[in-house]
């Protein structure tokens, strides 16, 4: 089975934001960037999957000459190969303009099953897995928590409010993969050491046929108009008292009188 | 349990200067005589420099003999061409000392953050071939037979829970062998410790002693005056701490509308009651502070201890298979504040010394010994003798360390009493005297933080399912004996509030531990008056995430 992931490069959820000078972007050193974690579950899917039926494991990203070490990293968890999407007119894509570059890749590989994120913790945009299947003409299921392959089918566990929704489609298919769906595996140091001299191909626009108006900056359908930072929380407040009964007479003072919610 | 092993010819353990440029070193020498040497560094750190924290203005000799051509490769040089200033700090006021002392002059260096040199360092120790390993901590040092030869270092497990059960992610260890290993994991290595008692490292030697950083890099409003003050680079004695208290303040300006700013505090202290943090809060209140820093945001916080010991707290460097560089082995200059360039220095005489052991086949201690003979000779060598007794004269009372550091200057550091003694900092804290600490004025969030924001702001983080890497021998202790000596000290000395005393059932003290907290900076294990913590390494990749510090 030829089950390819793609996966994106993304700051540190821990890092500190900052806003850059032109105000519609974030400021890109000082950050430490990590392997989007929901792309991680889809790594760690890919390989029990590889692990259980066979096949090979493909990753791929479409970003600046960093991303790479996101490749590597996937490499180093045990996937077989890389192919790294790297072209100066790919950056500042929308969500459907990174889509369109994936897909074009992808028409260019075998595979049976694509795993990819539910989401970046980036740009939170929810988009780009499925706009890929759509481009390519495959179902999607998305947010999947378990998933089983059947004959020729795969079929996937979805949380929904209050309980599971199961769904099946035909190979091949994209699923997104949602937080639950496994432990994914630390990159071994053997296994660093191996990733370095797996194969990993760097493609640019042209070798994939994309029209480089057509996505990256200049393709945006999405403009981002400004980026602020979310207002700081106040400090939390213990509310402190001798007695139990003291404790709960001061908080519905607290919340009477003060944040007047009752 | 079978662990895979990877043979090296080379490893070093820990990716601060003195390992990368020791690396970096060896890479240039195999190159130089047609060899090929395989050199692994590990660290326990996230990412290259994640853990490295200095002040830093740093003397780019050691720099300029390993890459001459560092400026071109890129180097992160903050701010140049430095004027320097002095001032003595009483509660009110700041009075500039006339006169520089000429060890304190940094016109020739360079204020640098050490995050940022380690993670340079570390891609053109990567580029010239070096196996750099991030994210895996060493956790044992392996021995032959025999006990007398180190063969190599174990990593850390990952995936392993509270209890110490395997989780589902489980990754084993493995054991990286090397002819020689180099200890390079910074001030008071846990790998080295226990490696040291095994190979008598210590014996006969004085004993290591410490200093506490609290560090931030503040971003300055443009219309700072420090933005555009002649001295870029300031240092503070007196006020927080008196002159009874070694350690002394400093501002350091950064590019980018930045400031490093930081408070160092001997730990041979002796009130139970001092706290580094609060003395640090109370250093940034100063008039000349607050003034130089007004308006500014933090945008990163950290700790970490200075083995400020020297010349004669330097360990025994060498053994079977085994050196000692860097602030593990006390390279650091008290002295002239700096210790970038001489752990450095350390690692590249190191580097030279092993290459020539390699090519001659023989890495016992006898080869090995060339690296302390030229450590001696080298201009390393020379500096550590000037300051051979000056954090001795530091610790005694303002006036005869008046008369020891003027004799010292006279005589090339030899001084009045040489060597002068040193007394470990778990032994300085006075019991039964509890004064209630100073006051501190009120926290914004945002200049002035509390330790829990700096902690956030430092980007540290464990995996929570793991064990505690805390060791407490004897947990009952914490809540007698120390509390009534000296009112458990671990909650004022700990910079990221990991020990809280809370209040469990029926009233009674309990040790209360939150190792995610940690910085990393062990000033616990050195400061604990009852040697009660033993500091281990957690799970590797865990800890801060320092960039700029």
């Amino acid at each position: 089975m030829n089950i390819v992931v793609l996966v994106k490069q993304v700051p540190d959820t821990e890092s500190l934001v900052q806003i850059a000078a032109d105000g519609v972007s974030i400021r890109k050193d000082d950050v430490k960037w990590i392997m989007n974690p929901y792309d991680e579950l889809a790594v760690e899917e890919a390989l029990r999957i590889r692990e259980a039926k066979g096949g090979g494991v493909t990753v791929v990203s479409c970003g600046g000459p960093k991303a790479q070490e996101t490749l590597r990293t996937a490499l180093a968890m045990g996937a077989d190969k890389a192919v790294h999407i790297q072209d100066p007119a790919a950056e500042g894509a929308d969500a459907l303009g990174t889509a369109r570059i994936l897909a074009a890749a992808l028409k260019a590989m075998p595979f049976d099953l694509i795993l990819c994120g539910q989401r970046g913790v980036d740009e939170d945009n929810v988009q780009v897995g499925p706009a890929v299947a759509e481009r390519l003409g495959i179902p999607h299921l998305s947010f999947v928590i378990k998933v089983e392959l059947l004959d020729g089918r795969v079929r996937g566990h979805r949380v929904v409010e209050g309980g599971t929704v199961v769904v099946e489609a035909p190979l091949p298919a994209l699923l997104t993969t949602q937080r639950g769906l496994n432990d994914p595996r630390y990159a071994s140091l053997p296994g660093i050491m191996k990733a370095k001299k797996k194969p990993l191909e760097v493609k640019s626009l042209a070798d994939l046929g994309v029209d480089p108006a057509t996505v990256g900056a200049a393709g945006r359908k999405v403009v981002v108009r400004a980026l602020k930072l979310p207002p700081a929380r106040q400090a939390v407040r213990m509310i402190g008292g001798e007695t139990p009964e003291a404790v709960a007479a001061e908080l519905v003072r607290v919340l009477h009188e003060e944040a007047k919610l009752i | 349990m079978e662990r895979e092993r990877l043979e090296f010819d080379v490893v070093f353990v820990g990716a601060g200067p003195a390992g990368l440029a020791g690396a970096i070193r060896l890479k240039q020498l195999a190159a130089e005589r047609g060899r090929e040497i395989e050199v692994c560094v590990i660290d326990k750190a996230p990412a290259l420099g994640a853990h490295s924290l200095s002040g830093a203005v740093v003397d780019p000799r050691a720099l300029a003999e390993l890459l001459p051509d560092y400026r071109e490769r890129g180097c992160p040089i903050e701010e140049e061409g430095l004027r320097d200033a002095v001032f003595y700090l009483t509660a009110a006021k700041a009075l500039r000392l006339p006169w520089v002392p000429p060890f304190l002059h940094n016109e020739g260096a360079f204020v640098g953050s050490l995050s940022k040199l380690c993670a340079w360092l570390g891609a053109i120790a990567e580029e010239a071939g070096v196996n750099v390993f991030p994210g895996f901590a060493g956790v044992e040092a392996l021995f032959d037979d025999a006990g007398g030869r180190v063969l190599g270092v174990r990593t850390g497990d990952k995936g392993v829970d509270k209890q110490g059960r395997r989780k589902g992610n489980f990754e084993p260890g493995v054991d990286l062998l090397a002819k020689v290993t180099v200890f390079a994991e910074g001030p008071r290595g846990s790998l080295l410790r226990e490696a040291a008692k095994r190979l008598g490292l210590f014996d006969g030697r004085m004993p290591q002693v410490f200093e506490t950083a609290v560090k931030e890099v503040i971003e300055l409003p443009e219309a700072s005056p420090f933005l555009t003050a002649p001295e870029a680079v300031i240092h503070t004695f007196g006020f927080p701490l008196g002159l009874h208290t070694k350690g002394g303040g400093f501002l350091y300006r950064m590019a980018e509308r930045r400031v490093a700013l930081g408070l160092v505090v001997g730990l041979d202290y002796a009130d139970p009651m001092l706290e580094p943090y609060r003395e640090f809060l109370r250093f940034k209140r100063h008039p000349l502070v607050a003034g130089l820093i007004a308006g500014g945001r933090v945008l990163q916080q950290g700790a970490k201890t200075l083995p400020v010991g020297g010349w004669y707290s330097m360990p025994r460097l060498c053994a079977d298979g085994a050196l000692v560089i860097g602030d593990s082995a006390c390279t650091l200059n008290a002295r002239r504040l700096k210790g970038v360039h001489t752990a450095m220095k350390s690692g590249m005489l190191a580097a030279e010394t092993i290459a020539e052991a390699l090519a001659a086949g023989d890495t016992g201690a006898s080869a090995l010994e060339g690296y302390r003979r030229r450590l001696e000779e080298s201009w390393l060598g020379e500096e550590l003798r000037q300051a051979r007794n000056f954090s001795q004269a530091l610790s005694r009372p303002p006036a005869s360390r008046v008369v020891h550091l003027g004799a010292q200057m006279l005589s090339r550091g030899r001084g009045l009493v040489d060597p002068m003694p040193l007394h470990e900092d778990c032994s300085t804290l006075r019991p039964g005297v509890f004064r209630e600490p100073a006051p501190v004025a009120d926290l914004d969030g945002t200049l002035y933080l509390d330790k829990l924001t700096g902690v956030y702001l430092s980007g540290t983080r464990h995996e929570e399912d793991q064990p505690c890497h805390l060791h407490i021998p004897h947990p009952e202790l914490c809540t007698t004996r120390c509390w009534q000596e000296y009112r458990s000290p671990c909650t004022r000395f700990c910079p990221g509030q990991v020990y809280e005393i809370e209040t469990a059932e029926g009233g009674r003290p309990r040790l209360k531990l939150n190792p995610s907290n940690c910085l990393h900076c062990k000033t616990c294990e050195i400061k604990d008056p009852l040697r009660n913590i033993l500091w281990n390494c957690p799970e590797g990749g865990g800890g801060p995430n320092w960039t700029i510090l």
